[in-house]
């Protein structure tokens, strides 16, 4: 086994992770904490299995991205609008996705559990590159979700560090009631960061269901969304730092695959690398990390 | 005096009124399935309450779900949000378990009270983590608990599987396959029935019904939060950390410290909640031992408003929607994840009309208040998520 074909699958392994992580970014950087990230992507993991079922993966693709984001919806409506506490919509957003996953499962697969075998992207091969045998792992069979994700990441760093409503979105999550001051309408913006974040956390699952697994299988998300929180926080909220982190992530879980095969630590203990490195790495960071100011605080205008 | 009572009127109404918007919801739900919604409820109300044995079996159901309600209210109380119930309590059981099985010889006022103990032992261990990370190293333990619940699931199976598996299951030879738990407990670490004390009241409940003592213990276990919450410095101080971190530090108290003790005492709770299922109904651990208590415990401290009684009162709820679940499944062919649903859209509205209410209350004490100070002073506004944030 080579390395660059352990890169590979890090990467692969890594993308659902970047996906939510770069969701999250947005949504706390307009001051929203979204832990309901683990439900979006079990919503949108099921509904890309019912799109693509019928209609083909690119319909799967949107399909989730609806679902996903009418649960970021919910999740903005009550956390922004009612400013019910983040943490406690989130939790409850997630328990919500999981019933409703399986309820629609038996409505429209006949059973709780998993969905019938979908068809995925016609994978790519990047030309020239694929030539060079080191790193023909890496640059053949992709997805092209995998090549999106890593689109996402320049593109999400200059939206949220050199557009007008990046600014507004750092703004309302750092001082609300400056922002407010200066006539920024705060909720709108929240909105906006959480409905995107929504959008990524169902395009996230999206790729677990059709092109990673090729089916629907419930609990396939594995706390992935509360995993590419951490790789957010590690990441210091900004778009490279959790693509950065969740490679790591990535990396932590595909060699957790190759140790199996050697079969000299219990492969109970492996699987538990994922959520162990996730402590460690909060642990050792986070008195360095600066969270966006008004970050988890509902903002509630004076005189309403 | 009027008008408070107003307020507390509204403040018991909400959680009325998010129900009963849950189960429009829910209607809607079965509607869609082409279900008759009026029918649905019918049935479960029937199939929970008409016999005697399906009452048993939901005060059977409720107990578990007391008992990690207050875990959560209590972490609630301090500011604090453990989701790691679920982990807690599973390890919690192990313990248990092993003291169960691996103690032999004891009278059983010894063992189980000790089984009790290294239950709630097992939780407040695998409450330190997240608390300590949270208190030392500033990492949310909403992560870190989340995290540990995996693990806990890797380490359980591990457990049972690899080390303790019970070998000399007795099979007959040749016919099927043992069952990968751990060995059963001793008798003197089972956990009696309450069948001959409620025969006394000429209540006499089938055997198949498994209602034991553990719902007394879990009973006493909401008054006890009463007085341990409201009525001692601890308490006390709890609240103010809960409500005020900053201000409670001016106060002289040191949020580390009542995190710690909150937290671990969370713990403890949590490790209780499998008890009851270990150690009076299948009388082993296994790979399939029930799961989700946790979950449901957030659910249950929410819509009890963290408060004892409520407490106790959501947790009837659910256990009632848990059975009443089992009959539509059975009779009208509604699948149960109906019910997990109507269960998530509770929560939701519950917490969306209790601040509502709760914003809509202070709002009009603001008012009064303004409108020249009367005699009495408005008093200290129970925040509808006080205990939340």
């Amino acid at each position: 086994m080579d390395l660059s074909e352990l890169l590979a699958s890090a990467i692969r392994m890594s993308i659902p992770i970047l996906l939510a992580a770069l969701g999250a970014v947005y949504s706390e950087r307009s001051g929203v904490v979204n832990i309901g990230l683990e439900g979006m992507m079990i919503t949108g993991s099921f509904w890309a299995a019912v799109g693509a079922y019928h209609y083909g993966p690119l319909a799967g693709i949107l399909f989730a991205i609806m679902a996903a984001s009418l649960m970021a919806l919910i999740h903005a409506v009550v956390s922004v609008t009612f400013r019910v506490d983040q943490i406690v919509s989130g939790v409850a957003l997630n328990i919500l996705a999981y019933g409703a996953a399986r309820f629609a499962s038996i409505a429209l697969f006949q059973r709780a559990t998993m969905s019938p075998h979908v068809d995925g992207f016609k994978h790519w091969n990047i030309p020239l590159l694929d030539q060079v045998a080191f790193l023909k792992p890496l640059v053949t069979n992709l997805s092209p979700v995998i090549v999106l994700a890593f689109l996402l990441v320049p593109f999400s760093h200059w939206v949220i560090q050199r557009t007008v409503f990046g600014l507004r979105l750092r703004s309302v999550g750092e001082n609300p009631l400056a922002a407010d001051t200066l006539g920024i309408n705060v909720y709108p913006l929240r909105y906006a960061g959480v409905l995107i974040s929504g959008v990524l956390a169902g395009l996230a699952g999206a790729y677990l269901a059709i092109e990673h697994t090729g089916m629907y299988v419930e609990g396939m998300t594995q706390g992935k969304g509360y995993i590419a929180l951490a790789a957010m926080i590690f990441g210091n909220w900004s778009p490279f730092g959790a693509m950065g982190a969740s490679l790591l992530f990535g990396f932590a879980e595909s060699l957790s695959f190759r140790v199996v095969e050697g079969g000299a630590i219990p492969y109970q203990f492996i699987k538990m690398i994922p959520y162990v490195l996730t402590l460690v790495v909060l642990a050792g960071v986070l008195r360095k990390a600066t969270p966006p100011a008004a970050g988890g605080i509902p903002y509630e205008r004076s005189g309403e | 005096m009027k008008k408070r009572f107003k307020y507390l009127l509204l403040e018991i109404a909400s959680p009325f009124i998010a129900i009963l918007f849950a189960v429009l919801i829910g209607a809607l739900v079965m509607l869609v399935i082409d279900k008759n919604p009026v029918e649905v409820y019918r049935t479960m109300f029937l199939f929970s309450f008409k016999r005697l044995d399906s009452v048993a079996i939901i005060l059977f159901g409720m107990t578990p779900l007391i008992f990690s309600g207050l875990a959560v209210a209590i972490g609630f109380k301090a500011g604090l949000f453990n989701i790691g119930i679920e982990g807690q309590y599973l390890i919690g059981t192990f313990l248990a378990a092993l003291a169960g099985f691996a103690l032999k010889g004891l009278p059983t006022f010894i063992h189980l009270p000790l089984v009790i103990l290294m239950g709630m032992l097992g939780g407040m261990l695998w409450a330190w983590l997240p608390i300590y990370l949270k208190v030392k190293r500033g990492v949310h333990e909403v992560i870190s608990t989340i995290m540990l619940n995996y693990v806990s699931f890797s380490l359980i199976h591990y457990l049972i599987a690899d080390v303790f598996m019970d070998k000399q299951q007795g099979l007959a030879p040749g016919v099927g396959n043992p069952i990968i738990r751990l060995p059963k407990i001793a008798a003197t670490a089972v956990m009696p029935k309450m069948h001959s004390f409620l025969s006394n009241f000429g209540i006499n409940l089938p055997q198949h019904v498994y209602l034991n003592w553990f719902l007394v213990l879990a009973l006493l276990m909401a008054v006890g939060y009463y007085f341990l919450v409201w009525r001692t410095p601890f308490g006390y101080e709890l609240r103010a950390v809960g409500h005020n971190p900053a201000g409670a530090e001016t106060a002289g108290i040191k949020p580390g410290a009542v995190f710690f003790k909150a937290f671990l005492l969370s713990g403890a709770i949590a490790g209780l909640t499998g008890l009851s299922d270990l150690l009076s109904y299948f009388g082993y651990m296994d790979l399939d031992f029930p799961r989700g208590y946790g979950f449901t415990g957030i659910a249950v401290a929410l819509i009890g408003k963290n408060g004892p009684l409520g407490i106790v009162l959501a947790a009837f709820l659910f256990a009632f929607l848990n059975r009443g679940a089992e009959g539509v499944q059975a009779f009208v062919g509604v699948p149960m994840e109906t019910i997990v649903i109507l269960q998530g859209v509770m929560i939701l509205s519950i917490v969306v009309f209790s601040s509502v209410m709760g914003r809509y209350i202070r709002q009009q004490e603001k008012k009064e208040a303004a409108l020249g100070s009367a005699a009495g002073k408005p008093g200290v506004t129970v925040g509808a998520q006080g205990g939340v944030k």
